[in-house]
Formats: structure tokens, C-alpha cells, sequence
């Protein structure tokens, strides 16, 4: 298509868009004007009243055509004239941009790798390519990976960047050759840009100082056949010998329809397989793999999917995540407004779980408490506690069958800060006087709950119903609906006597039961500000137990009880806490650190004296203050560079003249990046993009040639004004040409010659 | 807080007396039930719109005898049902549980037991369980049923006892229970071990041992969390003065301690 453009305009698209067009008539233009009009007039008054048998509409046509000829002649009679502003030669300097990454050794578009055609393009050997540019400009090379440098010439490139910061290269050679008259910047690369900040932002001082980038892009769009493990979603942190759920996503080209293993591992052991049938070609498959770990301390899970034979890139197969595994006993306050078969059952489904602790406060009578599992005696002593001090030392809440009644209405606004600003979790039971049975409606638990309080059973009644149980589809895949391979389908029906039909807009419904033909939800949860809340309106899940269909061996309401409490605590934060900017670095790259540090009530502490530790691979400790942010309460900042590769400790302890607040620790991984494996297809949309928002041009090793070329009308730089003339355009004459020749051909037919 | 003990036999008598003016089907005296009538009309309880929380089911057993003891009336069955009502309308007094008010016999042979995670029985002196009665009421342990035994005496009732369980739990011993064990002050604080005598010896006056040198005591058989799956009241009759509570010359202290253990034994039952 350009080509056909050049050839009718006499030059190429780029250049009238970088020129302007203009008329240098050495005539006045009225009087061109109105000679071409006089013809005009002419040729259509002799046309109508010309002899032959031409019909009105035909001698109209003939008039046209004549008029039309006129004005492509007055056109050219105008001079038309294409105005560029062309670089002066050799006083400007245009930046190449060279892609040094491991992507560029991953095969090209011929089979070779990506680099060859960079290396014999920018090599010292030189080529045509870099000969004309080095006639008009002064050419600066750089290499960039991870970061920018200058070089001589491709030749002194490795292609071992372990990452490709576009943004961050383009920053660099704009910064250093500000001084001097830029007219463009050049970046030969695949465009597997993975660096830290949005490229966007590098663009914008470009776009300001009107340097055009040119891209040209290396290698393949897409490696067939290839399969990757895209993504893995997995909390950062939990409790040990919880189920947790990996969300991987995978990726592939060319392998549709293909059944895969997936794997993952805990450094040598396998810890979980999954068989995958990938989607269609191109399209992304999600898995979930249910995962168990059973060992405390920082874990590296690999999740890798076995090479394939013949597959283009092996690398992107597998991706590693850090996990820490926590060992704690967590605190779960279980409060229960009578004595119900639920708590006891409850209790002992629990019971040999070594991380959980519930702490159970039943009312026995009113103003009468039983209290058990207790840290130490006067705990709850008063009852349900009555500050966030009390009540926020615990990580999940349990309400059973307790009326809205029994609390202030400061304490039902202390749950849900409890959930909304603590973090917590709550889970609330059916019952007699639960739901709005328990005179819920129109309370601040009300807001809490994932789903809709209905009309209560009238008369203080109450809407006895058995519910036969099944999980949803979302609750199979879930940690709590998976009952460790048990099945649902023979457990016997339960009762509520609450009638719960409607979850609310983000709630998610686990488990779903069949009360006589109607629908209800038995497990539906959401977040709420900061924590979560579970609706379980059933009242006896202890049939699950005690039932006589259910063999006495039978482990699936202990396992029920024991992921359901453990879900509801996972992911509750503590007073002091602290987290990564990234979990993997590469040596040298700093990594940003934020603690968190709260008081008792979970109130962001400014005043804090906050220590960082870091305990590097050999062994060596660091320590340094943390500041405080001051962007919100209770934060604090600071950056770790780690220099070697291994896995860092970063521990943080937070203290007061009280005393120590808390201590928090994760890990950090260093080493070099797989990324440059990752998505390693020519991104195109990507350079196409650079070059749009900057004025410049994309192009392959096939159109490069035209860049030269293109790089002289850019008008950046030390320009000088260039005027090339239209009017022997060979558009004009085959116009000319064609519309004379229309009429002369209609003429003719109707005898008008 | 807790409810002054004295305050009990009074909320009993009250509660009682409400029941009788209501003339609620309290049998005046179960003693005039045919026995074998009993044994037909035993039904169990199943959940349905009337469903509640807590019922206090009744064990019913096999014996030496062939279920029949003096007066054709089974062993299982003494003081049946008035002691099961009075206990109810007292407990339903004393603690907010939702509590069935009414009797509930229930076989250990009933796949249906399960269903009641709390089981009386008395008056084991002469339990002669069936195999199909000893897994029945293994399984029901195991799973977290909590049994309470009352009402006999002497050791010869007592090796007949610990056969029995025996036969259900092997390899669990019998051992005595502490006064400081949580089921002594779940609700109410259980200082001593009293003798609870029958209601003809307690209007007697005088000792209440049934059997020369009887000591009331308390045994218990745990699980492998140390939580008791079985509670043994020994040389006592909780369930006699359950049943005469109201009678103004039943002792006093003998029907509130009774009330007493018996809320306990329910609340730790429910909770452990």
C-alpha cells in the first residue's frame, strides 16, 4: 500500500505526514481563479447546447468531467509544494537503543535467534542500515537489560539481562544526550518489557521535548508450541496445615486441548499434581489446586508443568511463590447465648487441631457465663467483653444463638469494627435467636452479614426447616467445601430454624441447601472492610457427627470445622506487621518495606520506635530504624538493597516506652529473574504504541530500511526547511488523463464528436 | 453471678407447682404405668417443627431379668417418667437451654440414639447388655454421647457395672472423679460428694446408705482428650430426689444437691 502511495504521490505516506503542503502559485489566485471558472462556465454552456443526441443528464456528466480536468489542471498550475523540515547532516544525534536481555537469545521469526539480526544490523561490522544513518546523524548506542548503558556497537553485548526496563533505558539516553539535538531515539527490542515502573511514564519527557522513538521489533509474535505458567495467586502467609487454594493460570499456543500435569513442589517433595486439559489455542486456562502445608517457616512452592516435547520455550513452565507458613495458635472467641449441642460438637471437632484455640463463653442463665479454654482466669470474666482491647485480642468471632438484645449497642458497634478495622473474622451460627430470629434487624451486625435477613417466623416462632446440604459450585473449590476428597452426597439433611434465601451484592455462597423445594444458603461469606464474615444458618452440623448413618470413623465434620475456623482466621492480621514491595529481586534492585504497627485496639501508631532487621544468606544482620511514612497512621517505610542472591530474612519489631508492641517477619528471595521467559512473544501492540505516542514509527527487520529516511523529516533537532515540488505528481496526470479521456469516451458514443 | 443454691428447691417447687395448677400430664406416680406398656410407648423423639435443643432421653437397657424387676416394672424405668419431667421443668428453670419437657426412652440398640448426645440410666445393678446394646452404645460414645449412671448400689452392682462398660469401652478404666474436675462447678460449685438417699429413707430421717458402708462417690471414664464420656454416680439416687422434690418431707439439701449435679452433668455434657 505505501508503495502504490509513493508512486501516485511521488513520496511516501511518512513524509506528508511530518511535511505540510502548501500552493507557491506565482500567480494571483483570483486570477487562476476566475480563468478556471470562465472555462468552467464555458464548457458547460457548449455542452448544453452542443448538437448530438446526448441526453440532459449526459451532457451534465460531460460538463462535470470538463470542470473536474479544469480544476486538477489549476491544481497543478498552483504549484503545489510539500515544505519538511530536514535534518541538518551530521549535527544531530539519534540514540540506538539496543535490547541486551536473555529474551533476545529465544528464536526469531527465520528460526535464528532474535539477537542475530541485531548483532549483524549493530555489529562492528556495520550494515546499510546503520551507513545511512551514520550519514545524516551522529549515532549513540546503548545496551539495556535491567538497566541502560553505552557501547560502542552490538558486539560487546552478552544477552544475559535478566530483565528488560524499557522505561527506565529511554529515561537514560534521553537524560544524557539532553545537551545536544536529539532527533530520535531507535530501540531494537522483542518489547518484553518487565521493569517496575509503567512504561507510560517514561514517555512523557519524550513526548515534552518532541523526540520521536522508532521501534523495531525482533522476533516472532507467538512461540508455538509453548505452554506457560502465567500466574499463581496464593496468600503470602498461612496457618500451618491449612488448606489453602493456588489459582494458577496457564497460557499456550499451538498445545489446545492438550492434557498437562501440573506440579508443585516444596523444594524436593511434591506436594500436590493436578491434571489440566488446556483450553483452545491462545486461550488461558485457569486451575486450582487444593494445597496442604504441613511444615512451619518460609516455604518456596514451585508450580511447574513437566517440558513437553518440542516446545519452544522450556523456561516459562514454572513459577515460584514464597509462603509463610505460620505455626501459631490462633485465638478464636466462641460466644453462645445458651448451651447447644453445636458448641460442644464444635469444640471437639477442633480439639486436636494444635493451631486453633477457642475460647468459649456460653451464658448459662442470664448473667451466668461458662467459660472455657481460658489463657488465664479472669479472662471474659465479665462476660462478653466490653472494650476493643478485650474483644480485638482475638482473631475470628463466633456467634451462636444469642439474642441482638443481649448487646449494647456499643458492643455490636465494637464487632464490626472488630471486622471492618481490626481485620477479623466472624462467623455467625443459626439459631433460635440468631439471624432475624435473634432480633438482628436493623442492627450493626445487620450491615455485617453476607446475606438478607427475611421476615422473622411469626409469632416468636420459628421456621423449623431440614436442609439437605450440597456446596456450590464456588464452594467445591474452595478450602472449606472440599472436606479433604469427602463426599457431600450421603450426609444426612440438618435443620434451621432460620429462613435465609438472599445473599447480598459480593457474597459468595459455599454451601446451598433443599428445604423442601426451596433454595437456601447454609455458608455464604464477603469481606467487610478489612476482615470477613461467614453466615452459617443452619443449627446442628453436629448430625454430621452424631448421626447414625454417618460411621463413627467418619472424619467430615471435624475436617468441616477444623478449614472452616482455619479460613475464617487466615490472612487476620496482627498488631505489628509487614510486607514487601516485591518478593523477588535481583541483586542490587532495592525492594521497598512497610510495617504496619497498631496498639492493642488497632489504632496506627505514630510514635513507634520500629526496628528493621535483615539477616542475610551468609548469615550477616543488618539493622536499621524505620520511618515514619507519613502518608497514613501507623506506617513506616524504608528500602532493603540486597546485595547477594539467597533468601533474606526481614524481620521488624515495634516498640513503645510500654514495651515491645510486636514483631513481624517474612522473607525475601534474590536472584536472578525468569521474567525474560514470560509472555516472550514480539509485543507488538507494545512498540507500536512507544512509537505512536511519540510520533515515531514500528518497524521489522524487513521495513527497517526506510527509516533513514524517515528519521531526516522528524522535525527534532537541527533542522532546516526543505521544499519539494507536487505538481508532477503522478496523480495529477493520470486524473488528467482519466477524466478528459471519461469525456471524450462519452462524447463519442453519443455522436458528439 | 451465680444462683444462690437456696433459691433452687424454692424455683423448683415453684415450677413444679405451675405445672401441677396447669394439670400439665405429669403422672401422679410412675408406678402405676404398666411396665411392658412402657416398653411399647417408648418412642423416640424425632426433629420436626417441635424440635428442641436438649432432650433428656433415658437409657433402655436389657437386665438379668429379662427387663423386669419387682413389681413387673423394668429396672430402666424407675421413677419413669416423673423424675424426667421434674428434672426438665427445674433445668428449664435454672439455665436458658431449650429443653424438650417431656420424657424420652430411647434403646441403646436405636439407630435414633445418636440423635440425643445426653443419656440417663439407673439401676444398673443388673444391666445384662445385648451385643447389638453394646455397640450401639460404643458407637454412640465414641462419636461424643455423654452417659450418666445413677441410682445403684453396693459393689456387686458396681462389678456388674464396670463389666458391662467394659464390654462397651475396652481398655477404658473407670477412675474416681475429683472434686475439682470441671463437671463439679460448671454451673454450680460442688464442694462435696453427698449421699442422696431414696424418697422412703430421706422422710425416714437417719442414714441413707442403701447397702452397709456405702460412700457415695463419683467415677468416670474419659476419653483420650480427658473428657469424660461417662459419669458413674455411685451409692446415690440423684433421680429420687429429682422425682420427690416437691414432697415437703423430702430433705431439702438432698433434692438441691441432686438439682445440682444434674444441671452440671448437662452443661458439661453439652460442652466438653
Amino acid at each position: 500500500m505505501e508503495r502504490i502511495f509513493e508512486f501516485l504521490f511521488k513520496f511516501r505516506p511518512v513524509l506528508f505526514r511530518e511535511g505540510e503542503v502548501v500552493l507557491a502559485t506565482p500567480w494571483p489566485l483570483a486570477l487562476l481563479l476566475g480563468g478556471v471558472a470562465l472555462l468552467g462556465v464555458a464548457a458547460v454552456v457548449s455542452y448544453g447546447t452542443a448538437s448530438g443526441r446526448a441526453k440532459p443528464w449526459e451532457r451534465t456528466l460531460l460538463a462535470t468531467l470538463r470542470v473536474a480536468a479544469l480544476g486538477v489542471l489549476a491544481f497543478a498550475l498552483m504549484q503545489p509544494t510539500l515544505v519538511l523540515s530536514s535534518v541538518v547532516p551530521q549535527r544531530n544525534f539519534v540514540a540506538v537503543l539496543l535490547d541486551d536481555s536473555r529474551s533476545m537469545e529465544l528464536p526469531g521469526e527465520d528460526g535464528r535467534p532474535r539477537r542475530a539480526w541485531l548483532q549483524e544490523t549493530f555489529g562492528p561490522e556495520g550494515s546499510e542500515l546503520v551507513e545511512a544513518l551514520g550519514e545524516r546523524f551522529a549515532l549513540r548506542f546503548y545496551r539495556f537489560s535491567a538497566a541502560a548503558g553505552r557501547v560502542e556497537h552490538a558486539g560487546s553485548l552478552t544477552f544475559q539481562g535478566t530483565r528488560t526496563d524499557l522505561g527506565s533505558a529511554l529515561d537514560q539516553a534521553r537524560g544524557e544526550l539532553s545537551s545536544v539535538p536529539l532527533s530520535g531515539v531507535v530501540v531494537v527490542s522483542d518489547g518484553a518489557d518487565n521493569g517496575a515502573e509503567p512504561l507510560a511514564r517514561a514517555l512523557v519527557p519524550l513526548q515534552a521535548a518532541g523526540v520521536p522513538v522508532y521501534t523495531v521489533g525482533v522476533g516472532a509474535e507467538h512461540l508455538s508450541p509453548d505452554v506457560q505458567v502465567t500466574r499463581v495467586e496464593l496468600p503470602r502467609s498461612v496457618l500451618r496445615g491449612t488448606g489453602a487454594m493456588a489459582d494458577v493460570v496457564l497460557d499456550q499456543r499451538g498445545l489446545g486441548g492438550r492434557r498437562v500435569t501440573l506440579v508443585v513442589e516444596d523444594g524436593p517433595r511434591r506436594i500436590a499434581e493436578e491434571e489440566v486439559v488446556l483450553g483452545g489455542d491462545g486461550e488461558p486456562t485457569l486451575v486450582r489446586v487444593p494445597l496442604t502445608l504441613e511444615e512451619a517457616g518460609a516455604r518456596t512452592l514451585r508450580f511447574r508443568i513437566p517440558a513437553l516435547p518440542g516446545e519452544a520455550v522450556q523456561e516459562n513452565n514454572a513459577r515460584t511463590r514464597l509462603v509463610q507458613v505460620a505455626d501459631d495458635r490462633e485465638k478464636i472467641l466462641y460466644f453462645e447465648g445458651e448451651p447447644r449441642w453445636e458448641l460442644k460438637f464444635l469444640r471437639r471437632a477442633v480439639a486436636d487441631d494444635p493451631n486453633l484455640q477457642v475460647v468459649t463463653l456460653q451464658r448459662t442463665a442470664p448473667g451466668k457465663f461458662y467459660r472455657l479454654d481460658l489463657d488465664e482466669p479472669e479472662e471474659l470474666a465479665g462476660g462478653f467483653p466490653r472494650t476493643r482491647e478485650e474483644l480485638f485480642r482475638y482473631r475470628a468471632l463466633v456467634l451462636g444463638s444469642v439474642e441482638a438484645s443481649f448487646f449494647t449497642r456499643d458492643q455490636l458497634q465494637m464487632i464490626s469494627d472488630f471486622v471492618g478495622e481490626r481485620g477479623g473474622g466472624l462467623l455467625v451460627l443459626g439459631g433460635r435467636a440468631a439471624f432475624a430470629e435473634g432480633g438482628y434487624a436493623g442492627t450493626a451486625l445487620e450491615d455485617l452479614l453476607p446475606v438478607y435477613l427475611e421476615e422473622p417466623a411469626p409469632n416468636g416462632g420459628h421456621a423449623f426447616q431440614e436442609v439437605k446440604v450440597q456446596p456450590t459450585p464456588a464452594g467445591r473449590n474452595h478450602p472449606v467445601g472440599r472436606l479433604d476428597g469427602g463426599s457431600w452426597d450421603d450426609l444426612p439433611p440438618l435443620t434451621t430454624l432460620n429462613r435465609v434465601t438472599r445473599t447480598k451484592p459480593g457474597a459468595v455462597t459455599l454451601l446451598e441447601g433443599d428445604a423442601a423445594g426451596e433454595a437456601r444458603v447454609v455458608l455464604a461469606h464477603h469481606r467487610f472492610g478489612g476482615g470477613k464474615v461467614l453466615a452459617l444458618p443452619v443449627q446442628d452440623t453436629w448430625t454430621w457427627q452424631m448421626h447414625a448413618d454417618v460411621p463413627v470413623e467418619d472424619l467430615r465434620h471435624e475436617t468441616l470445622w477444623r478449614q472452616l475456623l482455619r479460613w475464617l482466621v487466615d490472612g487476620v492480621p496482627e498488631p505489628v506487621a509487614v510486607a514487601l514491595a516485591a518478593e523477588r529481586v535481583e541483586p542490587g534492585a532495592g525492594v521497598v518495606v512497610t510495617a504496619t504497627v497498631t496498639d492493642s485496639a488497632y489504632i496506627g501508631l505514630n510514635n513507634a520506635r520500629v526496628t528493621l532487621t535483615v539477616t542475610h544468606p551468609s548469615g550477616a544482620v543488618v539493622e536499621e530504624a524505620l520511618a515514619w511514612s507519613v502518608d497514613a497512621d501507623g506506617e513506616y517505610r524504608g528500602t532493603v538493597t540486597p546485595p547477594e542472591a539467597g533468601r533474606y530474612r526481614i524481620a521488624v519489631e515495634a516498640a513503645t516506652e510500654a514495651g515491645v508492641l510486636g514483631r513481624a517477619e517474612t522473607m525475601l528471595e534474590v536472584g536472578p529473574s525468569p521474567e525474560e521467559y514470560f509472555d516472550a512473544g514480539r509485543r507488538t501492540p507494545l512498540l507500536q504504541r512507544l512509537a505512536e505516542e511519540t510520533g515515531g514509527r514500528f518497524y521489522t527487520p524487513r521495513t527497517v530500511g526506510t527509516l533513514p529516511e524517515d528519521l531526516r523529516f522528524t522535525g527534532a533537532g537541527v533542522t532546516l526547511t526543505e521544499e519539494r515540488e507536487l505538481w508532477d505528481m503522478p496523480v495529477i496526470l493520470l486524473l488528467l488523463v482519466g477524466l478528459l479521456g471519461a469525456e471524450w469516451g462519452v462524447r463519442r458514443t453519443r455522436g458528439m464528436v | 453471678m451465680r444462683i444462690p443454691v437456696s433459691l433452687v428447691p424454692a424455683l423448683a417447687a415453684a415450677a413444679l407447682a405451675g405445672v401441677l395448677a396447669a394439670g400439665a400430664p405429669v403422672p401422679a406416680s410412675a408406678q402405676e404405668v404398666d411396665a411392658r406398656a412402657l416398653l411399647r410407648e417408648a418412642g423416640v423423639v424425632r426433629p420436626g417443627a417441635g424440635y428442641r435443643e436438649y432432650y433428656f432421653t433415658r437409657a433402655i437397657y436389657s437386665d438379668y431379668r429379662g427387663g423386669f424387676g419387682w413389681g413387673r416394672r423394668p429396672r430402666w424405668a424407675t421413677d419413669y417418667p416423673k423424675a424426667d419431667h421434674q428434672f426438665l421443668v427445674v433445668l428449664a428453670r435454672l439455665i436458658g437451654i431449650d429443653a424438650h419437657q417431656g420424657e424420652n426412652a430411647v434403646r441403646l440398640d436405636d439407630p435414633g440414639l445418636r440423635r440425643f448426645p445426653f443419656l440417663y440410666a439407673l439401676e444398673v445393678a443388673a444391666m445384662d447388655l445385648t451385643e447389638a446394646e453394646v455397640q450401639g452404645l460404643r458407637g454412640y460414645l465414641e462419636v461424643g454421647g455423654f452417659l450418666v449412671v445413677d441410682d445403684f448400689w453396693g459393689e456387686r452392682a458396681m462389678q456388674n457395672l464396670a463389666y458391662q462398660l467394659s464390654r462397651v469401652l475396652p481398655g477404658r478404666p473407670i477412675r474416681e472423679i475429683p472434686l475439682d474436675h470441671p463437671v463439679f462447678n460448671a454451673v454450680y460449685d460442688i464442694e462435696e460428694i453427698r449421699q442422696v438417699p431414696n424418697v422412703g429413707v430421706g422422710r425416714r430421717g437417719g442414714p441413707t446408705a442403701e447397702c452397709w458402708g456405702c460412700d457415695p462417690r463419683v467415677f468416670g471414664i474419659f476419653d483420650d482428650h480427658d473428657r469424660l464420656m461417662v459419669v458413674i454416680n455411685w451409692n446415690t439416687d440423684l433421680g429420687d430426689a429429682w422425682e420427690w422434690a416437691e414432697d415437703p418431707w423430702y430433705p431439702l439439701p438432698y433434692s438441691t444437691f441432686a438439682y445440682e449435679m444434674g444441671v452440671n452433668m448437662v452443661v458439661y455434657g453439652m460442652s466438653h
